[in-house]
């Protein structure tokens, strides 16, 4: 048996499965989750019958309706482009997963330029939104496409660049490394060492401006212009319906879970917690990463059902005026601070 | 040779540079659409996400009230025009009744002027509390929705128990209100004609309206994005305004301090206390803000109107079978979208020769085509959900 | 001002001698060649533009009741001015032969003429010369006849008779005129 997951492909296949299982359930979670937040947060009850307690099995009466529905393509769409793009979109998303180390040990591949493909592989969905939005002959899905594209070009830069001061400061590229980084003491009084996450260790800046450029690329409230029900219906997703519709639906709550493990790892310590041994950590890793991330999942939902959207053009501009400015300051600071403490 | 061209060009004041050339793309919005409210349909030509011309298209929802009416008696066109705006239905039966009133030459009871005011500004706060709620749900914001409606529900609620109806209340008589139920033929004349607590009920209904405004002052006008969605867009200025016929909060929103309420007697206003919130810019928010400002000094005349109630009929003296003296007037009122007025033409039958329905909302959408223009795709929606219009009161 | 008031003070701003104040409705008459000069006129006192409307007066009716004595055979055109700081208000009117139903358009004078004076073309066939755009306003393309002039039938009644006629009182139109036998219920 342990012989079989030394084996490269086995323990690889074995990781994958776990995540395509894990992260739609998890995503089916949140989905309840927003369900639920945000009808509290309106003075509603939200759903309550299916599944009789709470309702919880609200998502999945969804998901099992979606499927049932069928497979529209229109006359004009470009057929193999239209099918193919919620593909790339769900993909992209659970591709984020690979790097995500969930305890020191539980992670599919811990790699050196990991933070470098969390990146990549996240704003590879992009593509497929435009795909989308090309294929599907609809002036509106085209817009919203187009929207998304831009979005993603003024936004990528400062999620980057906000990440370049938490790179910096562990001085690695690797997910376990930058966790491992959080978790070595800053200062001990006496025998007592205190152990800062990045958010507390100088990062605020940062911190901030990946949550908004996350935001952003999640297209969640109050960038969430490239669907933007009341102008563009339902902007790139206006054609789609039944179970690829379900995939970008799905790919959303997976892209807030994906974007929220990034940010827990590496502005609050991933999977780290002060004061457990390091056996405790292999078992409650999960546990509290889920945590952190939970938090800031929470945090998303609650900007969504507070704030309006932005207009295209106010979105660059707080893009291009004020985020990458200050990421670069921040990336300044950072260094200086490196050099001289 | 290119060496002599190039000295042209450098000799001449020509700048050379390569324009990007994009194509204009008509973008039909309706009459299907989430933002327009019903069945209005804008054709718009727009370059990239900039409007180069609008066009709206209206008539979906044309009903011709103004033929029906030419065949129905008076009594019966309380039906119609209730219908006209129904999100404040009873508002747009007062226009209409003294108008036939004026005609015959009577004048509903104190009693019955006094209930048709509360309703009326009952009317006016529920169908602002729809705006206040729906307007930022149109720039993305849910939740505002959901707490404004609460409240909107109570007021409909206090408006059904009165009236048997939410939207369409269909209360008024030529000459006074309806008899409450079992006051009617034969029986005892019964004294009861609003159900009992029901001052009670509007006073603490009235409390909780003010709340949810305060609510709104937080939520919405309190938020940094809201305020940038819609500073500065759509700007109506005075004179544009008033030459289109646009009338009520959004010509008040621009700066022009006139209510009809003050102006014309066609209820006991002059009796109440209250002021005319304005706006200084003309833009959307100005115009959130004044219909926010007129739930409250709504809020303050009920409260007054219950205090001062008197008591007495709820109907003059009416013949049985309405005819109505041959002559023309023209009522109009202070509707929550606008001017309202109804152009009553009688030949002295029973019902008119010719009405002319003069409806706040087909006047106050008139400007779009002008007001449009160069405004970005987003902008559209923020200037559509800041006119508050409601398609049976373009369309009738 | 008071209406009777305020429709001699306008009337005597455009020059002209008819004007009348019944029921409380300022109404000027203003001959057809001076329309639009009377609204230039009073533009800077009544900024306002409310509405403008036809009314056809006819004496061949397919709806409504028939005329008790002949009316003069016209269009007549209204048009509402108001001013927002006082309240006056003035209805200017004109009358438009039927057999030339044509009037100068006001949309160079007041820009929100526009979509009233599309709705009156359409609906009683008056032609406003120089109007911008003649296209139908709420009509559906290729809709045939102008609905609002009362020769126009309202097809719904001449298809089913109207249920109110039940009712205690008769229909305007219909012949049961001296209403009030057999009806359910006294007024107490």
């Amino acid at each position: 048996m342990s012989g079989l997951l030394e084996n490269f492909w086995v323990l690889l296949a074995l990781k994958v499965a776990i995540i395509a299982a894990v992260v739609p359930a998890v995503s089916l979670v949140f989905i309840f989750a927003e369900l639920k937040i945000s009808a509290h947060m309106q003075s509603r009850i939200g759903p309550y019958f299916a599944g009789g307690r709470w309702g919880w099995a609200q998502p999945l009466a969804d998901g099992l309706k979606f499927i049932q529905k069928e497979d529209l393509v229109p006359d004009d769409a470009d057929r193999p482009v239209f099918k193919f793009a919620p593909m790339v979109v769900l993909m992209s998303t659970l591709a984020v997963f690979v790097i995500v180390p969930f305890s020191p040990k539980l992670v599919v591949r811990d790699l050196d330029l990991g933070v470098f493909y969390a990146l990549a592989a996240g704003s590879f969905g992009t593509i497929g939104v435009l795909m989308a939005g090309w294929s599907s002959a609809n002036k509106y899905s085209l817009i919203g496409g187009l929207r998304a594209g831009a979005q993603l070009i003024a936004y990528e830069l400062p999620l980057v660049l906000a990440v370049v001061g938490v790179v910096i400061q562990a001085g690695t590229m690797s997910f376990n490394g930058i966790v491992a980084a959080q978790a070595a003491p800053v200062f001990t009084i006496g025998e007592f060492a205190i152990h800062l996450p990045y958010l507390f260790q100088g990062q605020v800046i940062g911190f901030v401006i990946f949550i908004i450029a996350m935001l952003a690329e999640l297209n969640r409230t109050p960038f969430d212009m490239p669907i933007a029900e009341s102008e563009l219906v339902m902007g790139y997703l206006t054609e789609y319906s039944g179970l690829r519709f379900t995939m970008f639906f799905l790919a959303e709550y997976a892209g807030m879970f994906s974007m929220s493990a990034i940010a827990a790892t590496l502005f609050l310590g991933g999977w780290y917690l002060p004061g457990l041994s390091s056996g405790a950590l292999e078992v409650l890793g999960p546990v509290i990463l889920m945590a952190k991330v939970s938090l800031l999942v929470f945090v998303i939902i609650w900007f969504r059902w507070t704030f309006p959207r932005l207009r295209e053009d106010q979105l660059q501009s707080i893009a291009w005026r004020w985020l990458i400015p200050l990421a670069l300051l921040n990336i300044v600071g950072t260094a200086i601070a490196k050099v001289v403490l | 040779m290119i060496d002599n061209r190039l000295a042209a060009i450098h000799a001449s004041d020509v700048s050379v540079s390569v324009e990007l050339e994009t194509p204009e793309m008509t973008l039909n919005l309706g009459p299907q659409h989430p933002s327009t409210h019903g069945v209005l349909r804008l054709v718009a030509k727009v370059d990239g996400e900039m409007i180069t011309s609008v066009e709206p298209v209206i008539g979906y929802m044309h009903r011709g009230y103004e033929k029906l009416a030419e065949v129905r008696t008076y009594p019966q066109i309380t039906a119609l025009v209730n219908r006209i705006d129904w999100v404040s239905g009873f508002a747009n039966e007062i226009p209409f009744m003294v108008a036939v009133e004026r005609l015959m030459g009577i004048e509903a009871p104190p009693r019955a002027q006094y209930i048709r005011l509360i309703l009326t500004e009952m009317a006016r706060i529920s169908s602002h509390l729809v705006f206040l709620s729906s307007y930022p749900l149109e720039l993305g914001a849910a939740t505002p929705l959901m707490h404004a409606l609460r409240e909107r529900e109570r007021v409909l609620d206090l408006i059904e128990g009165v009236t048997g109806g939410r939207f369409h209340p269909n209360f008024n008589r030529i000459g006074g209100v309806k008899p409450a139920a079992g006051g009617g033929s034969g029986q005892k004349k019964v004294l009861q004609d609003l159900p009992a607590g029901f001052l009670a009920d509007t006073r603490k209904a009235m409390d909780e309206v003010d709340d949810v405004c305060d609510d709104m002052v937080n939520l919405v006008l309190g938020n940094e994005i809201f305020v940038k969605r819609t500073r500065g867009v759509g700007i109506i200025p005075k004179d544009r305004g008033m030459e289109f016929g646009v009338s009520g909060p959004n010509l008040r929103a621009s700066g022009v301090k006139f209510d009809l309420r003050k102006s014309d007697a066609y209820l006991p206003y002059a009796n109440f206390e209250f002021d005319i919130p304005t706006g200084a810019n003309g833009d959307c928010l100005d115009r959130y803000w004044v219909r926010m400002e007129e739930i409250r000094q709504a809020t303050r005349i009920v409260r007054q109107a219950i205090d001062g109630l008197p008591g007495g009929d709820l109907q003059a003296k009416v013949p049985r079978i309405i005819k109505v003296p041959a002559g023309e007037v023209y009522v109009r009122a202070e509707n929550p979208k606008g001017e309202m007025g109804y152009h009553v033409v009688s030949e002295g039958g029973r019902g008119p020769y010719r009405l002319k329905i003069r409806s706040a909302s087909f006047s106050n959408i008139s400007v779009l085509p002008w007001l449009l223009v160069g405004q970005l795709v987003p902008d559209i929606i923020a200037v559509l959900g800041s006119l508050d219009f409601v398609l049976g009161d373009v369309d009738r | 001002m008071n209406p009777s008031e305020a429709a001699e003070h306008f009337a005597g701003l455009v020059g002209a001698g008819r004007f009348s104040s019944d029921f409380g409705t300022a109404k000027v008459f203003v001959p057809r060649e001076r329309w639009v000069e009377a609204h230039r006129t009073l533009k800077p006192h009544l900024p306002f533009f409310s509405w403008l409307s036809a009314i056809d007066w006819s004496n061949e009716r397919a709806v409504g009741e028939p005329a008790e004595s002949p009316v003069e055979e016209r269009y007549e055109v209204l048009s509402r001015l108001g001013d927002v700081t006082e309240g006056n208000a003035v209805i200017l009117s004109t009358d438009v032969p039927k057999d030339a139903p044509s009037l100068p358009t006001l949309v160079g004078v007041y820009g929100g003429a526009n979509w009233h004076e599309r709705e009156s073309a359409e609906m009683f066939g008056i032609v406003f010369e120089g109007h911008p755009n003649t296209a139908h306003l709420y009509l559906p393309d290729g809709f045939e006849g102008h609905p609002l002039r009362k020769t126009f039938p309202l097809l719904s009644r001449e298809v089913k008779p109207w249920p109110g006629t039940v009712d205690v009182e008769g229909m305007p139109g219909e012949t049961n005129t001296e209403a009030g036998d057999g009806e359910p219920e006294a007024e107490a």
